[in-house]
């Protein structure tokens, strides 16, 4: 393909987060500082996340679904929960409201996730003259971790910045917010264990991400309301 | 203050000029990622008497298309990927004669013919189906000028897969340029045009071919190289007089449509197979005084043998008087290695004359006790034609009496039966090509020890001197697995230090010798290269594609604007877009009321 499939892939994979941040309150009240600075946390977790991959994680010869080392990684993605616990609670901003602070923390975690691992497969690949749908479905990937991403985020406000929560709720955050933080174990096992193609996966992705974006959303309304 | 500033700047500088290398170092990655990359071998290009022939050009991006394009669709844009197996010829012809435009040609040979694939026997019946269709097509494309690149290739699994989808999409384009028949008005023609360039690319399964490859050039001064060795007879004692020499003699190049590929097991592989096979049991003889002979036998390996004998015409023209008039006869061997039951000897002096009818006579006795037919023809030279169609009759223009052995019945065109792309290993028949070299070496034994017409087998089987059938299918194998256009033979190739070195192991005085092939005819290089195939979109599903991201942009960003902030805003946003910013801030105050209540 050509300089233009290119461009058409990273409209797909950047647009979006553009849109959100243009499209939402989030642009009126000049949050891009918070953006930023969640995305200079992302940098650090991934960093930390590498050396910690590195470190205890075998390097695998075949490409088979090892349940042990799964679980090793799985426990290392709970450094990105880590992290986005510092982005929200550590890092002090202007008067920003809480509403909008999760919205930037989210989309600069996941616009930081989009450049590092996409941008560069993308600029290979996508301007070779081999025509795949790969960058397309990865593109879609970006758009659904976009969403995750947010309501992960969103549920991290909810169990640690929020003080008067139904009590009700509290298990149904944490298992929610479990669900989302497990999700990359969750879609590796997917493609290696059960052998899916990468269509479904990402189809899977996205059905997921919506789902687990409305109940995010219907939890954070229900925290709103005896507050209101 | 300043100073620190400075500092600031140089540092910003460095990060600034860091970045650009990342960036041009990104830049520089351009990664080759065809789905399939094959060998190709390109068709000849040459020039003859700055006549120019063959493919014109080298270098191909083109689209894949089928045979099963529409009829009348504009090809000139278009590689046109052709299977040997069900190639019609009538297509090719009318392509060819007629100069229609096309992007290029690529044929596919099947598996069988593949140069390391020495096998025969299996699949006989699609041999012989593809072997009169592959003559006719390379006299065609030989012969003529093609203004674009012609490759071939062998088929394989991939290029299976990638054929079988290209000639889906033709057939399923075939219909919709189907109505464009002479009744319909040139609207529905021009819809017919547009579905066919908007529906049928979006199938994503263009393919692509492209052979990056630079203009052909020229080959400068083309060598050809003759090795000759001796073998020395017994001089009697006292007995001053030169001792008489026979020679045998086979030109070992070739010439095909695709010179990579040219092989020539048979024409000429078998001929000097023949003669080393020939010269190793005489070796044998003459190693000890006793079995040796009073007769010096001379052995030569030409080339040009394809270009009028070219490369004979210059070894003989480098020998001295003397020696060519103590040459009492030359045998030359061409194409003995596929034939039925008949041989032929064919010669340019008459029949009854005297030498002639002792060479054929030896060669018949010998014949008819192997159980087969040697039948003699006679073609006279005409000196003011050029044109040389057999090897003995450029020792005959010497006035040196020569024969030529062979299986063809008739003497062959300029550039015909010069081991092109059907002459593989398959057609070379062992058990009557070894019948040929023992008919050669029983016939010239007799004659050398003055047994003729007697029934003495001197190279019997199972005796100690009997024709090796492995040293045979060894040399066999590897002529079919070298090509061997003249051309594009360095002096030093591998192949010709290991015919000298072959020739050396049972000769003597073995000599090579460079030529320059005549000037007449001109090639041009790049036989071979690989061909990527891409599987591409086309312009119009990037285009669509363009508007279909836009459009979920666009949905998106209505879709957040009216969920965050409601409907109204986003109308307002496009109505009255001058007072937007007015209107905004005072929403924002408005929020901002609203969130400090809420806090």
């Amino acid at each position: 393909m050509t300089v233009f499939h290119f461009f058409n892939c990273a409209i797909l994979t950047f647009g979006p987060h553009a849109v959100y941040y243009s499209a939402t309150p989030l642009s009126e009240y000049d949050t891009l500082g918070t953006s930023v600075k969640a995305a200079l946390v992302y940098l650090g977790t991934a960093l930390v996340k590498l050396v910690c991959l590195a470190t205890f994680l075998k390097v695998s010869e075949t490409d088979n679904f090892d349940p042990y080392q799964e679980l090793l990684k799985a426990l290392i993605g709970f450094i990105d929960v880590a992290g986005l616990y510092f982005a929200l609670t550590q890092l002090t901003h202007r008067n920003i409201s809480q509403n909008h602070k999760f919205q930037a923390v989210g989309l600069g975690w996941a616009f930081a996730d989009s450049v590092l691992h996409r941008l560069a497969p993308l600029w290979v690949g996508a301007r070779g003259l081999e025509f795949t749908w790969d960058y397309l479905l990865q593109g879609l990937e970006a758009n659904a971790n976009l969403v995750l991403s947010i309501s992960l985020a969103a549920l991290g406000s909810l169990m640690w910045l929020r003080k008067n929560k139904p009590k009700t709720l509290i298990p149904i955050i944490y298992a929610c917010a479990g669900i989302v933080a497990t999700m990359p174990s969750i879609t590796s096992y997917l493609r290696r264990g059960l052998g899916w193609q990468f269509p479904k996966v990402v189809g899977f992705e996205l059905f997921t991400s919506l789902v687990m974006a409305f109940i995010s959303w219907q939890l954070f309304s229900a925290c709103q309301r005896p507050s209101a | 203050m300043a100073h620190r500033k400075a500092r600031e700047r140089d540092m910003l500088d460095s990060v600034y000029s860091m970045l650009a290398l990342v960036f041009i170092l990104v830049a520089c990655v351009e990664l080759c990622d065809a789905a399939t990359v094959v060998d190709v071998y390109r068709l000849i290009q040459y020039d003859i008497s700055g006549v120019p022939f063959g493919s014109r050009l080298a270098s191909l991006n083109h689209h894949a298309g089928s045979l099963h394009f529409s009829p009348g669709a504009d090809l000139s844009r278009t590689v046109v990927m052709i299977p040997v197996r069900e190639l019609n010829i009538s297509f090719v012809t009318e392509y060819v004669s007629r100069k229609h435009p096309l992007g290029g040609m690529l044929f596919l040979l099947p598996e069988i013919f593949r140069l390391e694939n020495g096998g025969g026997g299996k699949d006989v019946r699609e041999k012989e189906v593809v072997k009169n269709v592959l003559l006719e097509l390379e006299k065609l494309l030989v012969h003529a000028k093609l203004p674009y690149p012609v490759y071939f290739a062998f088929e394989n699994d991939e290029i299976d897969a990638v054929l079988d989808d290209v000639k889906k999409n033709d057939a399923t384009g075939q219909p919709a340029t189907a109505t464009t028949g002479g009744l319909v008005d040139n609207s529905v023609i021009e819809n017919a045009g547009y579905f066919v360039s908007y529906v049928y690319p979006l199938e994503c399964e263009l393919y692509k071919l492209v052979i990056p490859i630079a203009e052909p050039k020229k080959v400068a001064s083309p060598t050809i190289t003759n090795i000759q060795g001796w073998l020395q007879g017994l001089k009697a004692d006292g007995d001053a007089n030169q001792l008489p020499t026979i020679a045998i003699v086979a030109s070992y190049d070739t010439f095909g449509a695709a010179p990579a590929l040219s092989v020539g097991s048979d024409s000429n592989g078998s001929g000097v197979v023949a003669l080393l096979e020939v010269a190793r049991l005489f070796s044998l003889l003459y190693s000890n005084p006793k079995t040796r002979g009073r007769y010096n036998i001379l052995f030569g390996l030409t080339s040009g043998g394809p270009y009028n004998y070219n490369g004979t015409h210059k070894w003989l023209r480098s020998f001295d008087q003397r020696l060519r008039e103590s040459i009492d006869y030359a045998i030359c061997l061409n194409s003995v290695g596929s034939w039925n039951n008949e041989l032929w000897i064919h010669v340019s002096k008459p029949p009854e004359n005297a030498y002639i009818k002792q060479i054929f006579e030896g060669f018949t006795n010998v014949a008819e006790e192997l159980g087969f037919k040697v039948g003699l023809k006679h073609k006279k030279i005409n000196i003011s034609n050029p044109r040389v169609a057999w090897e003995h009759e450029q020792f005959s223009r010497l006035r040196v009496t020569a024969a030529t052995l062979s299986e063809l019945s008739a003497a062959p065109e300029l550039l015909e039966s010069t081991g092109g792309l059907l002459d593989s290993r398959h057609f070379v028949d062992e058990t009557s090509f070894i019948r040929s070299v023992q008919l050669v070496a029983e016939s010239l034994a007799r004659h050398i020890y003055g047994y003729q017409g007697k029934n003495i087998q001197i190279f019997a089987d199972n005796s100690s001197l009997a024709v090796n059938p492995s040293y045979i299918r060894s040399w066999l194998d590897l002529l079919s697995q070298t090509p061997r256009v003249a051309p594009f033979i360095s002096k030093n190739d591998p192949f010709i230090m290991a015919l000298k070195k072959e020739l050396a192991d049972h000769t003597d005085e073995v000599i090579m010798q460079h030529e320059v092939l005549d000037g007449m005819f001109t090639f041009y290089d790049s036989t071979k290269a690989s061909l990527n195939i891409y599987q591409v979109a086309s312009v119009t599903f990037d285009l669509l594609l363009l508007l279909v991201l836009g459009s979920y942009l666009i949905v998106l960003f209505s879709f957040l604007v009216i969920t965050t902030r409601g409907l109204d805003d986003l109308i307002s946003l496009f109505r009255r877009p001058p007072s937007r910013k007015v209107e905004v801030s005072q929403e924002k105050l408005a929020n901002d009321n609203y969130e400090c209540v809420m806090v």
